[in-house]
């Protein structure tokens, strides 16, 4: 087997890693208002089933992932009012999410089901840029909703540590309290972030369906991605710009049992292989348990509490 | 309300003059089931301290809120400098100069004083400036005196620097009338000093201070004026130097009260409760050093010290919810270092801790099951003995409550702890040594002397008492010794009624005697 | 929130009416319906004829409802194994893997050690071996969690996916001990005759109904009345007052997991004696894990409740197949979108049944106060 194998392993990680990115900076924007989602999974078949119907009657890539994200969004918009204005319970709430896209997903895809996909992203030339050895194909061998998305990890994390909002946003999960009382409303905060962070999930869906499914079947879309991107959020110790460097990462173990079985190297059966990504977060999120790890991630504080003014 | 008025009573019509800076004028609010405030009048001037006395649930936090925009009144104006304004929330509060420091801090630990500072503040632009932030914020910490580095992390300073961060939160947003609630609460004898000395550098500057305080003893000194309330209303206002405290201690309770302190008779009692050569240390550092305590049957010892010296870990060490590194504790002659909660408590001894919904009782279940808590209990729990029980209970302590069936939530401060001391005093098998840490913590004054009543009888009865407490007068009326806690180690040791107060409160701050 | 000069509050209950408990879960599952209403209409299918069709092949037909019935029994399982960890904030969403793993250990357990036994207790053994799988599959979530903190929810979900390949593995993918040898064709090897229960009659309805059934009831007592009981909800209301009582938290947490595997374990064993009697991948199909999780929420973890929501999910669920085999197939899906759809309803509507809307009109403060400014 040769290295350029490998090479393509890796670029096609990181390529992967675009969904992983869009749902786990979608996680994060929410977690840091205070609010949990746990319901990526649904949002991510959600975007990916609405992109692919609007595509397959418009025929317009652009418009396909307009409404991927839109849905995201409005299933974010259902959740913040269940858990920021009914306060109903952030996780219960979040799963709930989890059925009821798996089954609208499986329920308004089953017309289109087997189609192959109407567009597709293509991936940018960069002239010769493209064609250099290693970084050709790591770098410059992507579509533009990849760039867009490092370029939304960036921004994201200038957001988080340089601006107002930003830092009004981090006070939000860390103390709501302390915010209501300086008069920026806490309910308003969380809407914003919750609804945001669906629509990076809806967009993740989409471009996933766009650049790397083949076709709309409902089982074999996300599997399970959304909740490795949960993970990806602690592992990224809730920091847009080192998401990027644990979605490759994730990604490349995703990606790792195709290589093997394009290489017709069958050391261990496919079943168990595809079973390594899932093994290999828990282990991460159990080294991330250490109480020093702990220490040093800085989860929001009031993740997952509803907040209630004191008015007596 | 006319009773007692002895000064400035029902001056909020201004002569002509200067008006004030703020008032409030038949200000009523009630929430389901209390008037917090009935028509109440209330103002202060530029330049002025000017305190609002009463005890707790007397109102006056609520006077406060509505003051700062944090309530709307059910009736009723606020005035600010003479013109009605309509606060809708804090920040309209804020818009109009008025701000208020909580008694619980409202800071985000993680930030910067800097970072606390600015947040929420409109003048901010988008994209922020760390550099220029902090240079603002280190201008208003010298223009008012206030030392404090911009660039230090909120959650690793004490609770006097927390407060100033609260303060100069006030002033960088243009505060003019500064409403503190409780400032004192938290702080040690010579922080309280320090605040004073910041208080009087504001009026000094046209700024005016609404000072909330249940503190009797303190205000006299920093008042310009006081005006005291009970049950919602004004019951009189003194100006300074016509100020008595019997007198301000009337009018806060509305009949003569004692202030003598309970003793107990001797203490020739044999030693229920020893705790010898404890060390106690988390990640490397040193939360309790060298500790001996021995406290004996029928006396009450008492544990002065601010909150986050060792006291808390101290009551876990000896309730056995946490090993010391070092030493052992005995409780009624059995060595219980290492046992654990259940076995120290089989040994003789109950714990009433100081966080007593969220730690001492479990707050949505009932009082029955809350009873059972610390019993022992067979495969199958027995709620027919403890329904018994806990009909007593509410008999003979005069707990208000639904029925023993009603969850523990939706008690009152006051009868949640009753419950609690009811348990820990007179459930299961009898204990005779007593964990309290500050029991009367947020208590009503009723409530109050319902708890030291228990804690007197339960002395009298022969029970080897700890009380663990930041409130110092509470120690100072029970206690028939003193041991100050300073950075988990014993800085004194004090012979009940004769000794110094000053001299505690100077151990207290870690100043030696 | 103030709309116009109406101002709408909410003030908590002391005490929620009982016709509010039913209110709450009858009004989700009817506005439930009127989502899955707009979605049907939406993909032109008549939402009304559909509905007819699904509560007939679901509850009211008698087939339909023993059906139901047979799908309730490992639902209940599922159901009460997400009610016993829920209730104690411990969110075990690891059901479906759980169930998996029940589905392998009682077909060991009917093929190897079922001829050593007696008919007697073979069935027995089948199940309490799927109950031990269960309990195993979520050993590893249950100590990280109590030893370390780990997040269940993460850890028992992901191990969903690796269980999942790992009965793909066990009937596709390799030709070991729980394939058919006697084919080519990728199915389980049969337990023993011993080990299974015959249905009643010709439905498909089995006798572990009953010990579902009789599981509820018994968990029902069990948490309310037994010490262990009592210090879980001594432990969710408040887990510092249970460290406090010097209650052992590893313990309980890590036990809680555990009986929350064993029932979901118990109910893919119960699949096994009952209609599947081998690894069937078929179960796979169906998500009745992730439906315990539904079913345990909106009967608000009451283990009596958990039956009657199992079985009107079963219903949901077998009246769906009968839709999607008909001549205007509705696909199956519209199932789980009514039951998501319900689970959302129920969360809001807690709100209502733990809070009281009062809405009052905002008075002016001018207007109060014109007597004294003039």
């Amino acid at each position: 087997m040769n290295s350029n194998v490998w090479i393509l392993t890796f670029a096609d990680a990181i390529s992967i890693a675009t969904t992983l990115i869009l749902a786990s900076l979608g996680a994060m924007i929410t977690e840091r208002s205070g609010v949990i989602n746990l319901g990526v999974e649904g949002y991510l078949l959600m975007g990916a089933v609405t992109g692919f119907i609007v595509a397959d009657s418009t025929g317009q890539l652009w418009l396909a992932l307009v409404a991927s994200i839109i849905v995201g969004a409005a299933m974010a918009l259902v959740h913040a009012t269940l858990t920021v204005t009914l306060r109903a319970n952030q996780i219960v709430s979040g799963l709930a999410m989890v059925i009821f896209g798996t089954g609208l997903s499986q329920f308004i895809g089953k017309p289109v089901e087997g189609k192959t996909r109407p567009v597709i992203i293509d991936k940018m030339k960069f002239g010769t840029l493209s064609d250099l050895p290693l970084v050709g194909p790591i770098i410059f061998g992507h579509d533009p909703i990849t760039y867009l998305t490092w370029l939304l990890a960036l921004s994201i994390s200038l957001y988080f540590h340089r601006t107002r909002p930003g830092l009004i946003l981090r006070a939000t999960g860390d103390a709501p309290a302390t915010v209501d009382a300086q008069g920026v409303s806490v309910r308003r905060v969380r809407y914003l972030h919750t609804v945001v962070g669906g629509a990076l999930m809806g967009l993740g869906g989409g471009w996933y369906m766009f650049a790397r499914a083949a076709a709309w079947s409902q089982a074999a879309t996300t599997n399970g991605i959304g909740w490795i991107a949960l993970a990806l959020v602690v592992f990224a110790s809730w920091r847009p710009l080192r998401a990027i460097v644990g979605a490759v990462l994730f990604g490349f173990c995703l990606q790792v049992p195709f290589t093997l079985q394009g290489q017709q190297i069958n050391i261990l059966p496919p079943e168990i292989v595809s079973m390594f990504p899932y093994l290999m977060t828990l282990v991460v999120l159990v080294a991330l348990s250490t109480p020093r790890a702990r220490r040093l991630l800085g989860a929001p504080k009031m993740l997952g509490q509803p907040f209630v003014r004191d008015e007596r | 309300m006319n009773a007692s008025s002895e000064a400035t009573q029902g001056s909020h019509r201004e002569n002509g003059a200067t008006p004030f800076a703020l008032s409030a004028r038949n200000v009523t609010k009630k929430f389901p089931g209390v008037v917090a405030n009935k028509q109440v009048n209330f103002d202060v001037a530029r330049g002025e301290v000017h305190t609002l006395l009463g005890e707790n649930g007397a109102g006056k936090s609520t006077l406060a809120s509505i003051l700062s925009g944090l309530y709307r009144p059910d009736e009723g104006t606020v005035l600010r400098n003479g013109i009605e304004i309509r606060l809708t929330s804090p920040r309209s509060g804020l818009s109009h100069g008025i701000a208020m420091v909580h008694q619980h801090f409202r800071l985000v630990d993680r930030f910067t004083v800097a970072e606390n500072v600015v947040l929420g503040s409109k003048g901010l632009t988008f994209v922020l400036q760390p550099k220029d932030i902090e240079a603002k914020v280190a201008e208003v910490c010298e223009k008012f005196g206030l030392p404090l580095d911009p660039r230090a992390v909120v959650g690793e300073l004490s609770a006097g620097q927390r407060q100033r961060v609260e303060i100069i939160k006030a002033l960088y947003h243009g505060a003019e009338v500064l409403l503190l609630d409780e400032p004192t609460a938290l702080l040690a004898p010579p922080e309280v000093v320090k605040l004073f000395e910041t208080v009087r550098a504001m009026t000094s500057a046209g700024k005016s201070v609404v000072f909330v305080s249940h503190k009797l003893g303190e205000v006299v000194d920093i008042s310009d004026r006081i005006t005291v309330m009970r049950d919602g209303k004004v019951t009189g206002s003194v100006k300074r130097g016509g100020a008595n405290a019997s007198r301000l201690a009337e009018l806060m309770v509305g009949r003569e009260i004692t202030l003598a302190p309970r003793r107990g008779k001797s203490d020739s009692g044999e030693v229920l409760l020893s705790v010898s050569q404890v060390h106690l240390s988390h990640d490397q550092i040193k939360i309790l050093s060298d500790v001996n305590i021995k406290v004996r049957g029928g006396e009450i010892l008492g544990i002065a010290g601010v909150s986050g010296n060792g006291q808390r870990d101290l009551a876990e060490v000896i309730s056995g919810l946490r090993q010391p590194n070092k030493g052992a504790v005995t409780v009624c002659g059995v060595p219980t270092s290492g046992l654990g909660a259940r076995a120290t408590r089989k040994a003789g001894l109950a714990y009433v801790p100081e966080d007593r919904l969220g730690t001492g009782l479990a707050p949505s279940l009932s009082m029955v099951d809350n009873l059972l808590l610390t019993r022992e209990r067979g495969f199958l729990v027995d709620r027919k003995s403890a329904l018994t029980e806990a009909e007593g209970f509410i008999e003979k302590l005069e707990i208000k409550t639904p029925g023993p069936l009603t969850s523990i939530r939706k008690l009152s401060g006051g009868n949640a702890q009753k419950v609690l001391l009811a348990r820990e005093l007179f459930s299961g098998d009898m204990s005779r040594v007593l964990v309290v840490c500050s029991p009367t913590r947020g208590l009503d004054v009723g409530a109050v002397e319902a708890v030291h009543t228990l804690l007197d009888e339960a002395r009298k009865n022969g029970k080897a008492i700890l009380l663990i407490s930041e409130d110092l007068d509470e120690v100072m009326t029970l206690a028939d010794r003193v041991i100050v806690l300073y950075r988990g180690k014993i800085v004194l040791e004090a012979r009940g009624v004769s000794e110094d107060f000053e001299a505690v409160g100077r151990a207290m701050a870690g100043l030696s005697a | 929130m103030i709309v116009g000069k109406t101002r709408i509050q909410l003030e908590a209950r002391l005490t929620s009416p009982r016709w509010l408990i039913v209110a709450v879960p009858v009004l989700s599952v009817l506005l439930a319906s009127v989502v899955g209403g707009v979605f049907l209409l939406l993909t032109g299918h008549p939402p009304l004829r559909t509905y007819g069709d699904l509560l007939n092949n679901g509850y009211t037909s008698f087939y339909g409802l023993t059906d139901t019935l047979g799908l309730a029994t490992p639902l209940i399982c599922t159901g009460m194994a997400a009610a016993f960890a829920f209730r104690m904030n411990l969110y075990n969403i690891g059901q479906e893997g759980q169930l998996y793993l029940g589905m392998v250990g009682g077909a060991w357990a009917g093929i190897a050690l079922a001829p050593h036994l007696t008919p007697f207790i073979a069935v027995p053994v089948v199940l309490v071996t799927g109950a031990l799988f269960g309990a195993a599959w979520v050993l590893v979530p249950a100590l990280l969690r109590a030893r370390l903190g780990t997040s269940e929810i993460v850890s028992t979900l992901l191990l969903n996916y690796v269980a999942l390949n790992l009965i793909n593995y066990f009937i596709f993918g390799s030709r070991g001990f729980f394939r058919d040898p006697s084919t080519p064709f990728p199915q389980g090897r049969m337990i023993y005759e011993s080990a299974r229960f015959g249905a009643f009659g010709t439905t498909n309805t089995y006798p572990t109904l009953l010990i579902s059934m009789f599981l509820a009831v018994f968990l029902f007592w069990f948490v309310r009345s037994s010490n262990y009981g009592y210090e879980t909800s001594v432990f969710a209301d408040s887990p510092s007052t249970a460290r406090y009582a010097g209650m052992n938290s590893t313990w309980l947490t890590t036990s809680v997991l555990l009986v929350s595997g064993s029932l979901a374990g118990l109910g893919g064993a119960m699949y096994v004696v009952g209609p599947a009697g081998k690894v069937d991948p078929g179960l796979l199909q169906i998500g009745l894990g992730y439906a315990g999780i539904v079913v345990a929420a909106l009967a608000r973890y009451n283990f009596v409740a958990v039956i009657l929501t199992a079985i009107l999910f079963a219903g949901l669920r077998v009246g769906g197949s009968a839709l999607q085999a008909s001549s205007d197939p509705v696909p199956i899906a519209i199932a789980v979108v009514l039951q998501g759809a319900v689970l959302l309803f129920a969360l809001g509507g807690e709100l209502f049944r733990r809070n009281r809307v009062v809405i009052t009109r905002v008075i002016e403060s001018h207007q109060v106060m014109v007597g004294e400014v003039s």
